[in-house]
């Protein structure tokens, strides 16, 4: 009866309620701390219209990305500008190519190149800081080892050195960055799991008879997650700009086939003619993408990082 | 601190061994070649061809020969695609190029960054630190390849103050873009560095006993925090160079300085296996040196790491 009555009053309903938010999930409070950054939901929004653009944004085009529009060549200067009339949205490009058309193809390319690439780089570099974090001495040297020897080595030089030797295409170009990138996250990893190996309920678990393996995965794993998670938000941006520089540079992605970078170096190489459209566009959805991803990382960062609360 | 290092230097060797062996082999086996063309050459050309340049001998007498005329010669072969001239002729040629505006970006870096960091650390949420955090997000924001363009369209195409690209000797004004295209982000990053590591050394309690035993702000400064402050932005200096100098490629093609990136982007169109080879190797060293410099520079400043070397 008495306890009936305690647990009618006010105070303890209040009690239970503040216990109820303190025992939240850590991803549940992350999420709500993600989505309370302004910034960070205007930026996840942005992101996922630009996927939406790549996805679907070829149903509006009017024109193929290889399609040459004959009418408008030696008058690009003149006529091939952004146009609602002829269907060219945001003008032609050099040759006379619809370049909304190019501008979606550019777009699927860059996200699809910096968002495979990036995931899969965070995931050998998280998986082999786990093994060096983990089982230490001869083998964490070894692999520490080949961690600096790649840090040394300059990317881009090495990514043009592949790309002139395997030929230019899309799976060559993801591969290539996976194998340069592939430390990616792997120090922090590393560091996580030395100091989660040592806890008490890893102890417990060994004893209980796990499998290295199932510990790693089923208890070591989820307690660094959120260091995973942070990385990827921050390699991804960068993949994408690698992709794009040596895009730039023309050993990227091979031509009719497009990205984001290969178009701002085409926009760059005709600014002197005045046809700024061919620079404006490409260069506006690189900046976006990359201020969309800037802002979420930051987000994520806030949102996760222990230090950060 | 002279064992270090000599024992850094020592594992350099191997790197660039493995390095060498890598790329050589990814070039020999890689399908086509210099020579490959539509048109095929008649077997007795391609014979003579592939003597010439010694292609027709097994590989690790190739690759032997290779290593040997670098370590003793200083000689990287002749260029496939282009002929009559050496590797060793590209890069005298281009590389003092690249070098000048590198050069002068790692000053503007350190000059401009530092500087730029302190101030924003003294004036905490003022109007400078709000120039710098802007700045920051626009370097991250803007690669230098949206940068120059951007740059040429303003500086040059607009206003007509600088020459939008060439090098002309490495007079000033065709210094300038380069050398600040290359050095933006960097130095946006130093700021911010240099930034928050002075912040956190300025709250640290040893600059309270400073500031309570009644020196000047500016000796607390100069004297006490800044040197402590500016490590970590040494050790970044490492890899900002690094950076540097994957990103003076993107520089010497866009601005035409003539530089080797040029040519190395060249070579990879062409495959001229030596040329590309051999700035592979160029760039490596020069990464290696640099952060290796970086490194002793930092072992010799920083006491808790000098006392650990002996």
């Amino acid at each position: 009866m008495r306890t009936r009555k305690i647990m009618n009053s006010p105070a303890y309903a209040e009690a239970a309620a503040e216990e109820m938010i303190n025992s939240r999930s850590f991803w549940v409070d992350a999420r709500m701390r993600f989505f309370k950054n302004k910034m960070a939901v205007v930026s996840l929004t942005m992101l996922f219209l630009l996927a939406l653009f790549a996805a679907f944004g070829q149903v509006f085009a009017q024109w193929s990305y290889e399609e040459i529009d004959w009418s408008l060549l030696g008058k690009i200067k003149e006529q091939g500008g952004p146009n609602w009339e002829n269907g060219h949205y945001f003008g032609v490009d050099e040759l006379g190519r619809d370049l909304y058309a190019r501008v979606v193809q550019g777009s699927r390319v860059s996200l699809l190149v910096g968002f495979l690439a990036g995931i899969l780089a965070v995931c050998i570099g998280s998986t082999m800081g786990a093994i060096a974090g983990y089982y230490g001495g001869r083998t964490d040297q070894i692999i520490m080892g080949a961690f600096n020897i790649t840090l040394s080595i300059p990317y881009i030089i090495f990514f043009v050195v592949w790309q002139a030797f395997f030929g230019r295409s899309l799976e060559q170009m993801i591969l290539v960055m996976v194998i340069i990138n592939w430390t990616a996250g792997l120090l922090i990893v590393r560091g996580q799991v030395q100091t989660l190996k040592n806890k008490e309920f890893i102890d417990a678990a060994r004893m209980l008879g796990m499998s290295d393996a199932k510990i790693i995965f089923k208890h070591i794993l989820p307690n660094m997650l959120w260091v995973i998670v942070i990385y990827m938000s921050i390699s991804i941006p960068e993949m994408i700009m690698y992709e794009s520089l040596v895009s730039f540079l023309g050993v990227g992605i091979q031509e009719p086939n497009t990205s984001w970078g290969a178009l701002i170096s085409e926009g760059a190489k005709t600014m002197t003619f005045g046809t700024l459209w061919q620079l404006g566009y490409p260069a506006a959805f690189f900046v976006i993408a990359q201020v969309s991803l800037y802002y979420i990382g930051d987000g994520l960062r806030d949102a996760l990082d222990p230090k950060e609360r | 601190m002279l064992n270090y290092s000599l024992r850094r230097m020592m594992a350099v060797i191997p790197t660039l061994f493995i390095l060498i062996v890598i790329c050589f082999f990814l070039m020999r086996l890689a399908p086509g070649g210099p020579f490959t063309s539509e048109r095929p050459l008649p077997p007795a050309v391609m014979k003579n061809v592939l003597e010439r340049y010694g292609l027709d001998e097994p590989l690790y007498v190739q690759l032997w020969t290779y290593i040997k005329n670098i370590l003793f010669h200083f000689d990287f072969g002749p260029s496939f695609s282009q002929k009559d001239r050496t590797v060793n002729d590209l890069i005298a040629q281009g590389f003092p190029v690249t070098l000048t505006y590198g050069f002068f970006s790692a000053v503007f870096v350190l000059v401009l960054g530092i500087p730029l960091g302190v101030v924003a650390a003294l004036r905490h949420n003022s109007f400078w630190d709000y120039v710098m955090t802007g700045l920051a997000i626009f370097s991250q924001i803007f690669p230098n390849f949206v940068l120059a363009p951007i740059m040429v369209l303003l500086f040059t195409l607009s206003w007509g103050l600088l020459p939008g690209g060439g090098w002309n000797g490495g007079q000033w004004p065709y210094v300038i873009m380069p050398a600040v295209a290359l050095g933006t982000s960097y130095m946006a990053s130093v700021a911010r560095l240099t930034r928050g590591s002075l912040l956190e050394t300025l709250s640290a309690p040893y600059i309270r006993t400073a500031r309570a035993k009644g020196l000047p702000e500016r000796t607390v400064l100069w004297r006490h925090a800044l040197k402590p402050s500016l490590l970590p932005v040494i050790s970044y200096m490492g890899p900002v160079f690094v950076y540097m100098i994957t990103g003076s490629v993107f520089i010497d093609v866009f601005f035409s300085t003539g530089g080797i990136g040029q040519n190395f982007i060249d070579a990879a169109y062409t495959r001229d296996y030596s040329v590309i080879l051999g700035l592979a190797i160029l760039y490596s060293v020069l990464t290696f040196a640099l952060t290796l410099m970086v490194d002793l520079v930092y072992a010799w400043i920083d006491p808790k790491v000098r006392s650990g070397l002996k």
